[in-house]
């Protein structure tokens, strides 16, 4: 296929079924609209070309910035569009939540403003909210911002109802599924999906997917949110429900490891959040002969999550790391195996012993830089603990002293330098913290 | 048929939750003292400060926890924390008369950091009694240096509070810009270097001890640049000659004040669904607390304390000393440990947190006119009296029954002489079930709402029942308190239990070796 841009390969995304021994449903077909198939990783592909479209061909090559209150999908669609066409991308976030995409806009070229967290000392008449300010910044004359404003711009639900609805129509034969599950952001897709789906047939049943309150997932929003959401009309659901993200993250490795679909957790919420929904619906049509179809959407891809599912669930990415570690040790056996050195010992044994011990300060390279023994090499833990991994980064000949801020973690590694067949290594006591209280010099580069 | 009540009920821990259960205790202070009332327990201040400690130890930080006075003004309070570990426990005072009573109560001087706006009359004793000055600008540098040379002071220990980190360029790789609130204090990083030139030409009158910083946000990621970025300035002040040792990262570790999330997750959904017409207001007059309902889409943002809070106070100071820093990478826990420097916290209401209740004694129940199902409560305070709302705390109170939850319906009016008609009445018709109420006060004026929110009580309250707003002492107590309309303020007792026996004496009476009502047998 040949394009002259890459704007062009946005939209016809596959629907793939679902094997039915994975979901389980035996009445109903289940399908994935997989929009994480667009060039730019989303869904959100659709809508952010269809709403800055009009602004980038007026505005190609001037000084403006696209501007967007995103901090996942849009952002990164608006990102590469707003590049292509020679202008700025700024992204205006409450918090950047999943790191790997923070780094990932920054890469596109994103500038990241994140807006303050709540007072703390709270003011109730204060009404001049960080949103506000926003908005007014817009507004201001002579302003270049070209504003896409995705929570309220109608052309976020055309995009849907131009493109993903009536493909998904198509590729059922021209007939419309029973069941549509989306999960609710900018409640762009669900609503433009769902318009036109009731066109042609006003059975279908929409089913929309909050994120629980107290929870996070990726692209969706709580239903307190929601209701900030210029776009969203209950009307547009038949029903709502809440996904945790445990279910999410049920939902992704269920779509992964089962499906070969490299879902996001929002696709697996969508997913999760369907299964959950049908189950019963499936019990009903048992022995009636009918069968249903449903469709849900998966958002994007599993790659830019994995710090987010590290922090939820660890076990699906942990593996025990090979090699010498000094989280192997016991407290008991650093107090036996470790030696300290006082700081007076240290001193002598620095000016006096034969050899001379290797000095090795264990803290952060800018801490060292500030203040340090002198003739000391700095090894930050973190390296540190890579080097001794495979085995003694230094000959036994040579008697070693290290020095952490108050001597636990050089206890630690003393004591597992001495296992791993050390002859002579020794922990600095109470670490550079004593060093100093005892007046002892220090130096700085 | 009624929805569920939206109870946001307050999270107490023992020993204030004990207290709580004692019901005739409190009845019988406020039958001698009055209504409003308020009662502290300056023992639970001293465990809280126990607790933020424990957070040092695991970080192996040396410091200080200074207890921000202003939270409270109560003199049990300050006399607990002064009989604490010296080097542990000191007090921030934001004003001459602060500073007095700190002293009064047995801080040293080299214990106390002023802080805040500072006359010349607050600068001048701060100086004298050796308290460390945590400055706001170079103008009041100048100023304090002045008054040192003057009357020949010692030399005097300065923090200085810098703000600004916002539009700091600072050293790169934090890769995105955070906003923050603007702030009427401090000196802006960009302004350092004049700052530092002021340290280094008064160095003979003033000794640079460290540098400040107080963000009032909830935000971790605003805090943690600011502390790194305030490690890093310490460096530039080292290469300088200058030699602080501390880092003030200020207060702001927050409380919680709802025990259970999902109340709170309740009420804020129900509040959205309130401004957008969907279910009946939550609140005197359809308030919105800042959220509005434009074409169908809440606008604004919720001017609420987030009453209930999955970490506060110690545990907050943990997760900012843990989550690593933005441009160093390390922890700022790390930082601080590896650099040497020592840690300095503000905490206020954090760290009086679980240390008192405000009591009100109900003086009449009627039904609301238009909704038989919702009743006005008055009580024998005012909005000044417990300042939930002037701080966006909603939390609700607890009922304590006249004769205790056991003989309630009878021994309530028995007590108090069945005086009121309307309340018997109004007792009818709740059927005894949960029921909601408006809170108002005993000013001679409309806005005078305890809280504007319909608060759900398991039952409606009779006359002469207490209700107790629990966990006032940062803040809510006495900061609004006054006099207008000639109305009592409330008079203030510490408490302490003994063996299960709850003693109390006045405020101003207590003292860390003070035994109430006699020394025990």
């Amino acid at each position: 296929m040949r394009y002259d841009s890459i704007t062009e390969a946005i939209g016809n995304t596959p629907l793939v079924r679902i094997d039915p021994s994975v979901h389980g449903l035996r009445n109903i077909d289940l399908f994935a609209k997989l929009e994480m198939l667009n060039p730019f990783g989303s869904v959100k592909d659709r809508p952010a070309w269809h709403m800055a479209r009009p602004h980038l061909e007026d505005a190609a090559g001037g000084d403006g910035t696209v501007v967007e209150l995103s901090s996942g999908n849009t952002a990164k669609a608006l990102a590469l569009l707003a590049g292509m066409h020679g202008l700025k991308f700024k992204s205006v976030t409450n918090r950047m939540r999943v790191p790997e995409i923070k780094e990932l806009l920054l890469l596109l070229g994103a500038e990241i403003e994140e807006l303050p967290g709540q007072s703390e000392c709270l003011d109730p008449t204060d009404t001049d909210d960080p949103l506000t300010r926003f908005h007014q910044a817009l507004s201001e004359p002579g302003s270049t911002y070209l504003h896409t404003d995705q929570y309220f711009n109608p052309r976020n639900v055309e995009a849907h109802a131009a493109g993903t609805g009536p493909e998904i129509v198509k590729d059922l034969d021209g007939r419309v599924p029973d069941w549509f599950v989306a999960c609710v952001g900018t409640a762009g897709s669900s609503t433009g999906v769902a318009r036109v789906l009731r066109e042609h047939d006003g059975d279908v049943r929409v089913l929309g997917l909050v994120a629980d309150k107290s929870d996070f997932i990726p692209g969706i929003r709580t239903i307190d949110e929601v209701h900030q959401v210029g776009l969203f009309d209950p009307a547009t659901y038949d029903a709502l429900a809440p996904v945790t993200s445990q279910q999410a993250i049920d939902g992704m490795v269920t779509l992964i490891r089962r499906c070969g679909l490299l879902s996001g957790p929002t696709g697996g919420a969508a997913y999760q959040g369907a299964v959950r929904h049908l189950t019963s619906v499936d019990a009903e049509l048992d022995g009636t002969g009918r069968r249903q179809t449903a469709v849900f959407i998966v958002c994007d891809r599993a790659e830019s999550y994995l710090s987010y599912v590290r922090q939820r669930r660890p076990e699906l990415l942990g593996r025990p790391r090979r090699g010498h570690s000094p989280s192997s040790l016991s407290g008991d056996e650093i107090r036996a195996e470790g030696r300290a050195v006082d700081i007076d010992g240290a001193r002598r044994w620095i000016a006096e012993g034969e050899p001379r011990p290797l000095v090795v300060d264990l803290r952060g390279p800018h801490a060292y830089a500030a203040l340090h023994i002198e003739g000391s090499v700095n090894i930050v833990d973190e390296l540190f603990e890579e080097l001794v991994r495979p085995g003694l980064p230094f000959s036994k000949r040579t008697p070693v002293l290290l020095a952490c801020p108050v001597g636990e973690k050089s206890l630690r590694y003393a004591a597992l330098l001495s296992r791993m067949g050390h002859p002579d290594v020794r922990s600095l006591a109470g670490g550079i913290v004593a060093w100093r209280d005892a007046g002892a010099p220090l130096v700085r580069e | 048929m009624r929805d569920a009540p939206l109870y946001l009920r307050p999270r107490a821990d023992p020993p204030l939750a004990s207290l709580l259960e004692n019901a005739p205790f409190l009845h019988s202070l406020v039958d001698a003292l009055g209504s409003p009332l308020n009662v502290l327990l300056p023992d639970v201040v001293a465990r809280n400060a126990e607790r933020f400690l424990a957070v040092y130890r695991r970080h192996h930080l040396a410091g200080r926890v200074y207890f921000a006075h202003k939270a409270n003004r109560s003199s049990a309070l300050v006399r607990r924390l002064a009989a604490c570990d010296p080097a542990a426990v000191g007090i921030d005072v934001a004003s001459l008369e602060e500073l007095r009573h700190a002293l009064g109560c047995g801080f040293t001087g080299d214990r106390v950091m002023a802080t805040g706006p500072k006359d010349p009359e607050f600068l001048w004793l701060a100086a004298t009694v050796g308290a460390t000055v945590n400055l706001d600008s170079v103008a009041e540098l100048d100023q304090l240096a002045g008054l040192v040379r003057q009357y020949g002071s010692a030399r005097t220990h300065v923090l200085v509070r810098l703000s600004g980190f916002e539009s700091d360029a600072g050293p790169g790789g934090a890769g995105t810009r955070v906003l923050s609130r603007r702030s009427r204090f401090g000196t802006p990083v960009a302004e350092a270097d004049e700052l530092w030139a002021a340290l280094e030409r008064h160095a003979d009158s003033v000794e640079l001890v460290g540098l400040a910083y107080h963000l009032d946000t909830t935000g971790l990621e605003e805090k943690g640049r600011a502390l790194e970025r305030c490690v890093l300035l310490m460096d530039e002040c080292r290469a300088r000659g200058l030699a602080p040792r501390a880092v003030d990262i200020g207060g702001g570790f927050g409380v919680g004040y709802v025990e259970d999330a999902g109340e709170w997750e309740r009420w804020t959904t129900a509040l959205s669904e309130a401004v957008l017409g969907i279910r009946p207001p939550l609140t005197w007059g359809g308030h919105g607390y800042g959220l509005r309902n434009e074409a169908g889409t809440v606008r604004g943002t919720a001017a609420l304390y987030p009453a209930h809070r999955t970490t506060a106070g110690p545990g907050y100071l943990d997760e900012l000393l843990s989550r690593p820093a933005p441009v160093l990478g390390r922890a700022p826990a790390t930082l601080l440990l590896e650099h040497l420097h020592d840690l300095y916290i503000e905490p206020g209401r954090a760290l009086v947190d679980q240390c008192g209740l405000s009591l009100a004694r109900v003086l009449e129940v009627r039904p609301m006119g238009d909704d038989p199902g919702r009743y006005l409560v008055r009580l024998g305070m005012n909005a000044g009296d417990v300042s939930l709302e002037e701080h966006g705390v909603l939390v609700d109170p607890v009922l304590l029954p006249r004769g205790g939850p056991q003989h309630e319906a009878t021994d309530g009016r028995a007590d108090h002489g069945a005086d009121d008609s309307v309340d018997d009445s109004a007792h009818d018709s709740a059927d005894g079930g949960p029921v909601g109420v408006h809170l108002v006060g005993n000013l001679c004026l409309e806005g005078d709402l305890i809280t504007r929110r319909l608060v759900f009580l398991p039952r409606l309250p009779q006359v002469g029942d207490l209700l107790a707003f629990v966990n006032t002492a940062g803040y809510v107590m006495d900061f609004h308190a006054h006099h207008a309309q000639r109305q009592p303020v409330a008079r203030t007792v510490a408490v302490t239990e003994d063996g299960g026996t709850w003693r109390w004496c006045p405020d101003e009476n207590y003292w860390p070796i003070t035994h109430p009502q006699g020394v025990p047998s």
